[in-house]
């Protein structure tokens, strides 16, 4: 799972109020570079939620793995004025580039987890809990 | 023809052994690529910029790659896990291509689980006719069908559009998606290409917040036959819902205006778009001539 998903996943178990953004927590997390595509990421900017992108930063920040080297960029809490291209590059490749393979997407209303398995969230939901 | 959606759940219908045999037929390769490309070509997106389309129904990705090919993102959901598997080995293979898809694992009729306005389009190929099925006493096709509309509303940008290529089994079926989808809000219609071949023959359902598109109501006078006409024109091969006339319901007292803004007001925070309150909210009309 991309952080990019990420932004626009939103839990609608039932009893939830907002259901967004979900909390990460992650088991395992790669990293897949590609090649950078800033007016890709321009063309989608307007519709992300930044601070959602900004959360999961921090919450990607605690997490360390030996084996795996990735940088979690150092986003300011608000989305910048002017936007150069060495912010959105770091700003492109941490939506992209950055796969949770093993953990849990958690709604911040009622606590259900979601896995996330083999780099798939699962958002399936039980009849009981529509 | 032999109907899968008959044999229960579709996550148990698509197992490993079904999604390895079904990702690697070239007849179904070709089948479903060329279903993809005209499904896009009815979304009509700007392909000299890149879009976010929502795939429900993914399996295996073979609609995923022609968007992909566009230069569109996109996130596809699928009820099997192992349609997902397969994809996501696509994903490893392809490497050198980069994917621009991502997948998640969803049941479609549980209503889709996203941020409203989220998504320029969606696409959805071979898949919505499962809705027409229940699995166990507690799935109700019609409250399924309606869940996952008025979530595909919320979650499409206004301007946005949804095509749905599906098989329906009768055409009660078509009718009912078709209703399902106006209900909830959307215009449109169904599409049938190549009408007159039992084989070839393909059901699109075209969905946009366009309501210049819908059928006129009140243009042909009472009451009655304006309910009739809210059901999208569905092709000339499907019969209309004969012998269905529903008595205006009327209630009396409660449509007063802080209801109305009350009711609007909730609406509008659940992501619906919703027409602005002005002096004219909540007045009554004059008579039809
Ligand atoms: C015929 S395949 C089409 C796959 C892909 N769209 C393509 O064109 O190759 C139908 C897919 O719909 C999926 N499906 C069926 N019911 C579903 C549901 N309720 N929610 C999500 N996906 C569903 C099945 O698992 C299967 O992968």
């Amino acid at each position: 799972m991309r952080i990019l998903t990420h932004n626009y996943l939103q839990s609608n178990v039932k009893g939830t109020e907002k259901g967004y953004p979900l909390l990460i927590e992650p088991n395992r997390v790669v990293v897949e570079e590609s090649p950078v595509n800033l007016s890709m990421l321009q063309t989608l900017l307007p519709k992300l939620d930044y601070s959602a992108i900004v959360q999961a930063a921090r919450q990607l920040a605690t997490y360390e793995d030996a084996n795996e080297a990735f940088t979690v960029p150092d986003l300011p809490d608000l989305l910048p004025e002017t936007l150069d291209d060495l912010f959105l590059t770091a700003l492109y490749k941490f939506l992209f580039d950055l796969h949770v393979i093993e953990g849990h997407l958690v709604c911040p209303d009622t606590g259900r987890k979601f896995p996330i398995k083999e780099g798939v969230p699962n958002m399936i939901l039980h009849e009981d809990e529509l | 023809m032999s109907r899968p959606e008959l044999t229960g759940h579709a996550s148990l219908f698509y197992n490993e052994k079904e999604a390895r045999k079904y990702d690697s037929s070239s007849r179904m390769i070709g089948v479903q690529r060329e279903i993809t490309e005209r499904a896009v070509e009815l979304l009509r997106l700007d392909d000299s910029k890149p879009s976010l389309v929502l795939d429900i129904g993914c399996g295996s990705g073979l609609s995923g790659q022609v968007l992909e090919e566009r230069g569109h993102v996109w996130l596809g959901c699928d009820v099997s896990r192992d349609m997902l598997t397969v994809a996501k080995e696509h994903e490893e293979d392809t490497k050198v291509l980069q994917s621009t898809g991502d997948l998640m694992h969803h049941d479609m009729g549980s209503g889709l689980p996203f941020r409203p306005a989220t998504f320029d389009a969606c696409i959805s190929i071979s898949a919505l006719q499962w809705l027409c099925y229940s699995n166990s006493a507690a799935q109700n096709p019609r409250k399924r069908l309606t869940r996952f509309f008025s979530s595909l509303y919320t979650v499409l940008k206004r301007g946005g559009r949804a095509v749905l290529q599906f098989y329906p089994e009768t055409a009660e079926q078509a009718v009912l998606i078709s209703e399902t989808a106006t209900k909830v809000g959307f215009a449109g219609g169904v599409v049938v290409d190549y009408p007159n071949s039992a084989k070839a023959k393909k059901h699109y359902l075209v969905l946009s917040f366009d309501r210049s598109l819908a059928p006129r109501r009140g243009a042909l006078g009472t009451a009655e036959q304006d309910q009739k006409q809210q059901h999208v024109t569905v092709g000339e091969a499907l019969g209309s819902n004969k012998g269905k006339k529903q008595p205006p319901r009327k209630k009396k007292g409660i449509k007063t205006k802080e209801w109305i803004l009350h009711k609007k007001d909730a609406q509008r925070t659940k992501g619906k778009d919703v027409r602005p309150d002005t002096k004219y909210t909540a007045r009554r009309r004059r008579g039809k001539f």
